[in-house]
């Protein structure tokens, strides 16, 4: 496959040099999937602290399953999960799996990250409420902390749930979809977001999109999936019209434009471009 | 309305019914909110069935049906792995089942059909103290037990997969949740009967929901329409010569009635 020169860890022969790197988490030639059935195969993958990590592919690929998978609440069916046990994770869910009939405001969703630090039958303290508040502050909404989960904006709910995440002050965070379903502005508010958590908090990101032109212009690194890991490498090297082309299977054209990488799809009459 | 509660069996009445209502409403607010309505019914039911077991074996109603709860708990809460199936159909399905049943049981024991009305509507005028006790011990161990464990409950019903993620169990919390409600509801049928309980599962949690956007005023409001509508429903019942159970759920209703009236009229 074209391409394959950019991978850096999807081999078994290239695995001795990522355990060396391993300081968050490894897949080493694991295969993912849910009782008999397999999603993913063969998969091997690194991630590194500091890192900033998209995972593309289309629909029903298995992204998400991956990000079950680092996350420890699906067992690989074959082969190696190796979680760093030291490293503390942040998850993001997709919001629309939110059951907004919880009358919940967002100040109680976001405090909702504390519960792992506390005790079985510990209640939150006042330096858990200031936490909590310091989260929606970072991330800009602390003026709607007593205000209805439910009444949120989709941006607004987005930028709660990423609170949550930080409230469980982790050195990871992880999250699936974060822009699905948002006006550009929302889109482009989020990923702004996520980059300064990256960039001001050193906070490891590995994300899971299926919105190309959104993903390939702030993430560092991409992982292709389509069945396993395609393709995976630095994004500059990954993102080219031959690999989307590839593992899309319609015909893509990845072009520059002031700077920023333009991913378009469908030549003219459904020729290549 | 003092004077109609003076007589001794009725203060016990009136108590079981404060007891059964205000432990239900509590619970209800997350039966209501897990959307498993729908499995406090069936596990009415089953438990009914199991109280209809007992009247024909003459053992005691309480332990049957309580084993029989206990049974609905552990199928109602697996979620299957088949996509043909869903988890709502396994309800349905033990819904139907264990109605049939109670009929059945009922109909061949020797205490015959006459209990079936108290099974089925409930008569909290017959209640004894003893009956009290027990509700009260084990309704109040399971309330505050709750309460001190509101936080795994409230993530894992809200958010399962963040909250495995975070290292909550959601799956034991979600059985544990289940295995308390089943508890209760047996408990609470052999007083109220189904309907009633089934009724303060329900009605004052949505009452709740609908005049609060806090969940613990939420709890606050449906456990005070519970006993608001405990003492009309049974003064009503007294004064009318009315089924108890159904009149305090009529009571419930038009609660909710006035509820919903007084958001939209907001």
């Amino acid at each position: 496959m074209k391409g394959k020169s950019v991978i850096t860890c999807d081999g078994e022969n290239k695995m001795a040099d990522c355990k060396q790197k391993i300081n968050v988490l490894a897949f080493e030639n694991a295969a993912l999937g849910y009782g008999k059935y397999v999603v993913l195969n063969g998969l091997s993958l690194v991630i590194n602290e500091g890192d900033f990590w998209g995972i593309v592919g289309p629909n029903g690929v298995g992204k998400t399953t991956i990000l079950k998978a680092m996350l420890g609440v699906l067992k690989p069916l074959s082969g190696q999960v190796r979680r760093n046990r030291n490293i503390r994770f942040g998850y993001v869910p997709q919001r629309q799996f939110i059951d907004e009939v919880f009358p919940l405001t967002a100040f109680d969703v976001v405090m909702m990250g504390r519960y792992s630090r506390l005790g079985v039958f510990a209640r939150p303290s006042s330096s858990d409420r200031e936490f909590v508040m310091g989260c929606l502050r970072h991330v800009g909404i602390e003026d709607l902390a007593s205000k209805p989960y439910r009444e949120l904006s989709g941006g607004q709910k987005q930028r709660t749930l990423i609170a949550r995440a930080l409230a469980a002050e982790p050195q990871v965070m992880i999250l699936d979809e974060p822009t699905n379903d948002m006006d550009i502005g929302s889109e482009h508010a989020i990923m702004e977001l996520l980059s300064r958590l990256h960039r001001e908090d050193n906070i490891t990101i590995v994300m899971v999109s299926h919105l190309l032109n959104v993903v390939v212009n702030y993430v560092e690194k991409l992982a292709l999936i389509d069945g396993g890991i395609r393709m995976v490498g630095d994004t500059k090297d990954v993102v080219s019209s031959e690999n989307l082309s590839d593992v899309y299977g319609v015909p893509v054209k990845v072009a520059s434009f002031d700077n920023k990488m333009v991913v378009l799809t469908g030549g003219r009459d459904g020729q290549r471009f | 309305m003092v004077s109609v509660f003076k007589s001794s069996f009725l203060q016990t009445a009136l108590i079981a019914s404060l007891l059964v209502g205000a432990v239900c409403a509590y619970l209800g607010v997350y039966v209501v909110l897990r959307r498993i309505v729908f499995v406090g019914a069936a596990l009415a039911q089953v438990s009914s069935a199991g109280v209809g077991l007992a009247m024909l074996l003459n053992r005691s109603p309480l332990l049957v049906s309580l084993l029989f709860t206990l049974g609905g708990v552990a199928a109602f809460s697996v979620k299957s792995r088949d996509r043909r199936i869903t988890q709502e159909s396994i309800i349905g399905i033990g819904y139907a089942v264990a109605s049939a049943l109670a009929v059945l049981f009922v109909a061949k024991s020797a205490q015959g059909e006459a209990h079936m009305l108290d099974v089925l509507s409930g008569n909290i005028l017959t209640v004894t103290p003893c009956e009290v006790w027990w509700m009260a011990g084990i309704g109040l161990a399971a309330v505050m037990l709750h309460v001190l464990l509101s936080k795994q409950f409230l993530f894992s019903m809200f958010d399962s997969e963040t909250a495995q993620a975070s290292g909550i169990r959601a799956g034991w919390w979600d059985l544990f949740f289940f295995l308390v409600l089943g508890i209760i509801i047996s408990l609470a049928i052999r007083l109220a009967g189904t309907l009633l309980v089934f009724a303060f599962l329900v009605v004052p949690a949505v009452t709740g929901l609908l005049l609060s956007q806090r969940l613990g005023r939420v709890c606050t409001i449906a456990v005070s329409v519970s006993v608001l509508a405990s003492i009309l429903g049974l003064y009503m019942s007294v004064r009318m010569d009315l089924p108890s159970g159904p009149s305090i759920a009529a009571v419930l209703f038009a609660m909710l009635v006035i509820a919903w009236v007084g958001t939209k009229i907001r």
